[in-house]
């Protein structure tokens, strides 16, 4: 509100331009927009069987996401840990698996956990069932089984957990080594072996520093988890994709899927913020 | 060389950081009871001298025994030392995630494996004898320096250790603070407590100290009763050192 009591000339206007400069515009478009699109979803039939069709892959999107992000976060929690080890294998091997996870584009991890591994995998358990075969008799599971019955959901879901399993390892690393040496020694002193340290003290106060970071890397796996799509699986920006190259509705489809990934996102950013606050207030 | 009521033996430890010879050849001992004040110049070794009694520095040769428990090289035995060691630092290191209380408790509960209750009746207890029982639920960052000390000792003590280490309590600590710190330091050496303090507080050495060791260039350089040490120096440098501190 303005002030009722302008003490000389001019104020009032200055104090307006700051309100209004300080008021989160984008915030407003967006919402401006999404308004404008929520009505064309309201009034427009193509729209509406377009959102709804998307809408069809949302669980697929979600639960990947959250499989994925549980996983990764387990994965990075221990790479991190391995990271900062004393322990030299310990140590090579989380940092083998970071820097090769984190030097490979996202996508060309999918094709290559859809392509190169999971075959290669089939193909060994071929190999035993093969061998097995005297044992087992000659049409087991292990030797019949092909690459095309792998589900491409969980080849998704491995893929990004590993991929961020390695964002998230330097994530945790970062934020143990911003708890002071300190914090461990008064630990140790006490008699606390190097696990309960790192467990009732250290990383309580190191995860709660990195959950900004945390909170970031959801968003980016929600948005990653798009790349489903290029093995096929139909989560929603394969139904959009689908939708479109048979309607050649490009334009409603991929406003449509831009519209549902932004209210994702924002709502996970606001999300994660509010868990922030609340842990910071602990 | 073995004193028969020694609690805490050090005998010729050496230590090296890099090209630093940070301890030459260290001995001496603490008899149960006794309260050894540690002074010297900054960089002297007194420090490490400390740290290592508990396993946070390691050393290259000699031996710390500690209640029977022996540190060498080897660095063998640690957890069952540190069990038995108090350690209370320059900057306190509450666990600031942790109300006091559960800065006292955690350590009974997870290493002592204390129920619950009982760890919570002992940190009562410890809070009233450093004379904070009222910050029972606050956290660390919400107390003054000194208060922090002494949750720290407390924390210290609720582990019922056989020797209290201190590395220079009060340096950190605003001067009006430090005494509600000594005070508590000197409770504890009047109950019998076994001590072994890093510190330049002169008044604390005379009122407590059984004995005071000086320090130089990772040795010792003197040792006595904290009347012959500042009364009567007869060191060269301890003269020159107790000329700087004391103005």
């Amino acid at each position: 509100m303005a002030s009722t009591r302008p003490e000389t000339p001019g104020t009032f206007q200055v104090k307006v331009v700051d309100r209004l400069s300080g008021l989160p515009w984008w915030l407003i478009l967006l919402l401006l927009g999404g308004a404008i699109l929520a009505f064309q979803f309201a009034s427009n039939e193509t729209y509406q069987q377009i959102f709804r069709r998307i809408l069809s892959g949302i669980l697929v999107t979600l639960s990947i996401t959250a499989l994925g992000y549980s996983c990764a976060l387990v994965l990075g929690l221990l790479a991190g840990l391995g990271r900062v080890s004393k322990n030299v294998v310990l140590f090579n091997l989380s940092t083998l698996y970071v820097q090769v996870v984190r030097g490979i584009p996202m996508l060309v991890q999918i094709f290559y956990w859809g392509f190169v591994i999971f075959p290669g995998l089939i193909g060994l358990l071929n190999v035993f069932g093969d061998m097995l075969a005297p044992a087992l008799g000659a049409d087991n599971i292990l030797a019949k089984i092909k690459p095309s019955d792998i589900n491409l959901y969980w080849v998704v879901v491995i893929a990004l957990a590993f991929a961020y399993g390695g964002y998230e390892a330097e994530t945790f690393r970062a934020g143990i080594e911003s708890i002071g040496k300190g914090q461990v020694e008064a630990a140790r002193s006490l008699g606390m072996t190097y696990f309960q340290a790192m467990r009732f003290v250290v990383l309580p106060q190191a995860i709660r520093r990195v959950l900004p970071p945390l909170g970031n890397d959801l968003i980016s796996m929600l948005k990653d988890s798009s790349l489903a799509s290029v093995l096929g699986v139909r989560d929603i920006t394969q139904e959009a994709r689908l939708y479109a190259s048979t309607t050649f509705r490009y334009v409603e489809a991929y406003n449509s899927l831009a519209f549902i990934y932004l209210t994702l996102t924002l709502t996970l950013s606001l999300l994660t913020r509010w868990i922030e606050t609340r842990w910071k207030q602990l | 060389m073995t004193q028969p009521n020694a609690i805490i033996q050090i005998q010729d430890v050496h230590k090296h950081f890099g090209n630093v010879h940070a301890l030459r050849g260290v001995s001496t001992h603490v008899n149960k009871g006794q309260v050894l004040v540690v002074i010297g110049p900054s960089g002297c070794g007194k420090s490490t001298l400390l740290r290592s009694i508990n396993g946070l520095e390691t050393i290259d040769s000699g031996r710390i025994i500690v209640d029977n428990n022996t540190i060498d090289a080897k660095h063998q035995n640690i957890n069952a030392v540190r069990a038995e060691v108090g350690m209370v630092f320059q900057q306190f290191n509450l666990f600031p995630h942790l109300t006091v209380l559960e800065n006292l408790t955690l350590a009974q509960i997870q290493v002592r494996k204390r129920a619950k209750p009982e760890s919570i009746d002992i940190a009562h207890d410890l809070l009233r004898k450093v004379r904070i029982p009222e910050k029972i639920n606050m956290y660390p960052g919400q107390l003054s320096g000194g208060q922090q000390q002494r949750v720290a000792i407390a924390r210290a003590l609720a582990m019922n250790p056989k020797v209290m280490l201190f590395d220079e309590p009060t340096s950190a600590l605003d001067p009006e603070m430090i005494n509600e710190v000594l005070d508590v330091m000197l409770d504890l050496a009047a109950e019998g407590m076994t001590m072994l303090v890093v510190s330049h507080e002169m008044g604390f050495a005379r009122n407590a100290a059984s004995r005071v060791i000086f320090m130089d260039a990772g040795a010792i350089v003197a040792e006595g009763t904290p009347q012959e040490m500042f009364d009567n120096p007869t060191n060269d440098r301890m003269k020159q050192f107790l000329s700087k501190i004391l103005h």
